[in-house]
């Protein structure tokens, strides 16, 4: 049997996926590349002053590639925000 | 807002390195204090770094646009572990977020900048304001959210102009905000939805943890 906190992260992860799919879908649908604004703005402006971005730090997604850079940042991050959510909230509900 | 290595002049880097320095070393203080005085802070610190990092780093798309961006995420952790304590835990999602293509060490300073320092205090700020006037605790959290992020992206549109456009910086300025906040207005709208919805959810569940004297915050009831 699910808990309280477990429907409501799972409920939250639907409603957050679908509305990624619908944007992506859209996008996709319109024949945009659905690309970053910060990189967009960036490449503008670096234009106007021939500058070029570059990139001191490795890049972790250069490695394994975006989808799966960010989907372990996900995880790594959600384990984290759930393990303390619930630490800090069930004090509250066993009182 | 993440602007890479190689786009900021050296001289801007170190300045806005300089501006950034302060408020993380209040933050630092302030964290310290915090953990001594509250069980329950560094739990709550550590939530809002994670969700600070993933907030700021996925980009959504935003069909209207064809394009994609983030919200930043600090505003709540502002209201949640006071406005110090989020620019270094800004710091800390930056300097990790350079690691997946975002962002770059050389400006860390500068994107501390927009989104740790004037998105964090700018909502901060307004949520101070609308709480003094006897707003619904959701409502002046929202409009934090909002704010928070439409202040972020229009320093970043600053800092760009102000480095490479010294000579036409309020043109640069206006043309940069321009390119962000097509995309970046409906993230704010979502912004306003999740802060407004995090903070009330935390006040009523767990009204001793939204900021109060500790951080110089106001109370959540």
């Amino acid at each position: 049997m699910l808990d309280r906190f477990t429907k409501t992260a799972l409920a939250l992860m639907v409603v957050i996926t679908v509305i990624f799919v619908i944007g992506a879908y859209l996008g996709y649908v319109a024949g945009s590349e659905m690309e970053g604004t910060d990189a967009m703005v960036e490449d503008t402006a670096a234009s106007t002053a021939n500058a070029e971005a570059t990139s001191l730090a490795p890049a972790i997604t250069d490695v394994v590639g975006e989808p799966i850079g960010f989907t372990i940042a996900g995880i790594v991050a959600g384990f984290i925000v759930g393990y303390f959510w619930t630490e800090l909230f069930r004090r509250r509900e066993n009182v | 807002m993440h602007i890479s290595d190689g786009i900021l002049a050296p001289e801007w880097c170190l300045l806005w390195f300089a501006v950034a320095i302060p408020f993380i070393a209040v933050g630092v203080w302030q964290i310290k204090r915090g953990t001594k005085e509250n069980a329950s802070y560094l739990p709550m610190l550590a939530m809002m770094g994670a969700a600070v990092f993933i907030i700021s780093v996925w980009h959504i798309p935003v069909p209207v646009t064809g394009s994609c961006s983030h919200p930043i995420g600090t505003p709540l952790s502002a209201i949640i572990v006071g406005p110090f304590a989020t620019v270094v835990l800004s710091t800390i999602a930056l300097f990790f977020q350079t690691f997946f293509g975002h962002g770059g060490l050389t400006t860390l300073g500068a994107n501390t900048m927009s989104m740790g320092i004037l998105g964090t205090f700018s909502g901060y700020l307004l949520f101070l304001g609308l709480r003094k006037v006897k707003s619904p605790l959701w409502l002046a959290a929202g409009f934090a959210g909002f704010a928070g992020d439409i202040a972020c992206y229009i320093v970043a549109a600053l800092e760009l102009a102000l480095s490479l456009n010294p000579g036409s910086v309020l043109s640069h300025w206006a043309l940069y905000t321009a390119g962000y906040m097509p995309t970046q207005l409906p993230l704010a709208v979502a912004e306003f939805v999740f802060t407004a919805g995090v903070v009330q959810y935390i006040a009523d569940r767990r009204p001793d943890l939204v900021a109060k004297k500790l951080w110089g915050g106001v109370p959540s009831a």
